[in-house]
């Protein structure tokens, strides 16, 4: 277990996937804060999060690498790529800004499927090169999919052009694991554990030299005495009761991992309250047993 | 006793963002109508397939035709009067027979459906699935002998995808932009137009603009159509038999998406009708534990407690100057596998 997180911590590019409410957003804040605590330039990336100002580039704390943190936004990642695609055609900055205010081009850049997705992983695809490690939080598994699926779709559609080559390029970056890790987290209800082991199996289809990493996450305290049994009642009365369920219960749902061969890294449930992110980093996801 | 909600509204649409047991609470809301004596239908677009697993059912059992799942609701609930159906709609043949729905001509859709831009658009364009849901909820709505109809969103980060996502997509039908597209004489009065043309041709490689101008060619031919159903389920949304429900988890990310969803729903002019939280702890009464482990885990569920507590106390605070709909349903000791669990479920609300 130690070893596979290890092998998430060693690459430039860590894409961190999963369910909504797994908790991605701590896990990868917290592997962002581990990069940079360690000395390391990093960059935490988020997905147009709605609850925070988009597309801007924030430093955050300082501490020894430096990290920021981005909420990239698909406009403005689309008027980046556009003005150093035409740059490289040898186009001059006039003709970006009549391309990029052009009604058809707004319209396509808004509307043509995919494009979001592509122009976003172009985007993390570039700031690679500038930072020491990139740490990504998906949106959600269907995104996840989406986004790669998207990519190689425009690398089919667009041929020979200099957007092929970077969609293959891109493929290539994020299919290579020397360069790219994916770690896939879960928590212990039933769900979110299946939809990791269909998602990990789609990515597998996407990147068979590069099998992700899982991460277990929310784990309530396992309780001895209690027994991997189904409970009768539908609900509890007691502290207690929900306790020992909650903990059997769990235990039960983990089967679907450990049935499948799944090895994983395991992360408490933390009490509400808590700086979560801070804790996950402090401990490190990778060291608990 | 009868749910308010139900007595109101014909239709309820429940949106949320992922993970908070929105197909569960869909599927328990249409089991609540038909314990009712309604005849109610639950629609989910759900690419986990949730809802086949929470109904005990394979995930083959749920289709694109409403299946009747009566005669199991009466084996579980034998005084039940109504009935229960799921539909799990098809969204990409859907799509396909939507595009033959906006044309007579088989000839153009299958221009539609064979290009290559389609190919992929019907697949992986983000408003699709939820523009495809709307479709359905629109020619079941007009099915009378449904008197409830239960609409679970697809899943999302942002629970206000799925009400732009019918804009997003009329956006591609657009007149004046196809036009540009369509009609050389547009195109070259257009200023500059020929020169973005170069550039884009440039950037894409060969063969991507022919896809793109017949793709625009073909749904030129259709766009008229489209927007008039466009008009026709939105009107149906803002219309007295539709209501939006929002499920969220006790959690402090609910607070702020409830402050959205209903300014999103006021500044679309639609009926919001409620709030369910679910998986709720507040009703466990505190207990003692034997040994210092199981203390540990008895502190934590009391700190969740108190928490939900005070997120609930928020929660009603922006609430309160609607007159909505609350309800808080315990979490289950189990995971939802049968109608019987749904009925549980159901007799929370």
């Amino acid at each position: 277990m130690r070893e596979e997180m290890h092998m998430v911590k060693s690459r430039p590019l860590v894409f961190v996937h999963g369910k909504g409410g797994v908790g991605k957003t701590c896990i990868s804040q917290a592997l962002a804060l581990e990069f940079a605590r360690s000395g390391k330039r990093t960059l935490w990336v988020e997905f147009e999060n709605p609850s925070r100002p988009m597309g801007e580039l924030h430093r955050q704390e300082v501490h020894l690498g430096g990290l920021w943190h981005l909420n990239a936004e698909s406009m403005k990642a689309f008027d980046e790529y556009a003005a150093l695609k035409i740059g490289k055609l040898g186009g001059l900055p006039g003709l970006t800004k009549l391309f990029l205010q052009n009604k058809l081009i707004q319209y396509l850049a808004k509307a043509a499927p995919g494009i979001h997705e592509l122009v976003l992983l172009g985007k993390v695809w570039y700031e690679r090169t500038r930072y020491d490690h990139v740490v990504i939080d998906m949106p959600s598994t269907g995104y996840s999919l989406a986004m790669f699926q998207s990519t190689l779709n425009f690398a089919k559609l667009f041929r020979g052009g200099p957007l092929n080559r970077d969609a293959e390029a891109m493929l290539a970056t994020v299919g290579n694991p020397e360069e790219t890790s994916h770690l896939i987290v879960g928590i212990p209800e039933e769900m979110p554990l299946r939809e990791a082991l269909e998602l990990d199996q789609y990515m597998k289809g996407f990147f068979p030299n590069n099998p992700s990493a899982f991460v277990l996450n929310k784990r309530f305290p396992k309780l001895r005495a209690v027994e991997e049994t189904e409970s009768a009642a539908p609900f509890s009365n007691t502290t207690l009761e929900y306790a020992e369920r909650r903990s059997s219960l769990e235990a039960r749902n983990l089967r679907l991992w450990s049935d499948a061969g799944v090895a994983f890294s395991e992360i408490p449930l933390f009490a509400p309250g808590e700086k979560v992110a801070e804790r996950i980093a402090s401990i490190g996801a990778g060291h608990i047993p | 006793m009868t749910m308010p909600i139900l007595d109101q509204r014909r239709i309820i649409i429940t949106c949320g963002t992922g993970g908070v047991g929105k197909t569960t609470l869909s599927a328990a809301l249409a089991v609540r109508a038909a314990l009712e004596g309604k005849n109610a239908v639950v629609i989910t677009i759900d690419p986990a397939k949730r809802l086949a697993t929470s109904l005990g059912l394979s995930v083959e059992a749920l289709g694109d035709k409403p299946e009747d799942l009566t005669p199991a609701l009466k084996a579980a609930a034998p005084h039940c009067k109504g009935r229960l159906h799921a539909i799990v709609p098809d969204t990409r043949k859907t799509f396909e027979d939507f595009i033959h729905s906006l044309t007579s001509s088989p000839s153009v859709a299958d221009r539609v459906i064979r290009n290559p831009i389609f190919q992929i658009f019907a697949k992986e364009f983000s408003g699709t699935n939820e523009y495809m849901a709307l479709e359905r909820l629109y020619s079941l709505a007009l099915d009378r002998r449904y008197d409830c109809i239960v609409l679970d969103t697809p899943p999302s980060r942002n629970t206000l995808a799925f009400l732009d996502a019918p804009s997003l997509l009329a956006r591609l039908f657009e007149e004046k932009l196809i036009r540009w597209l369509v009609l050389p004489a547009n195109k070259l009065m257009a200023s500059g137009i020929q020169k973005i043309l170069t550039v884009l041709e440039k950037l894409t490689g060969e063969g991507f603009m022919t896809h793109l101008f017949e793709f625009a060619a073909a749904l030129f031919e259709v766009q008229g159509t489209f927007v008039a159903n466009l008009k026709k389920i939105n009107a149906l949304l803002a219309s007295e038999e539709v209501g939006f429900v929002m499920v969220a988890g006790p959690s402090p990310e609910a607070v702020p998406e409830i402050r959205h969803f209903i300014s999103a729903l006021d500044s679309h002019q639609l009926h919001f009708d409620g709030i369910l939280v679910n998986r709720t702890l507040g009703h466990l009464k505190r207990s003692d534990a034997n040994d210092p482990e199981t203390e540990k885990a008895l502190k934590l569920v009391e700190a969740m407690q108190e928490r939900e507590r005070k997120i609930l106390t928020e929660i009603r605070g922006e609430t309160k100057t609607a007159s909505v709909y609350e309800a808080e349903l315990p979490e289950l000791s189990r995971d939802v596998h049968s109608i019987e669990d749904l009925i549980h479920v159901a007799q929370k609300f």
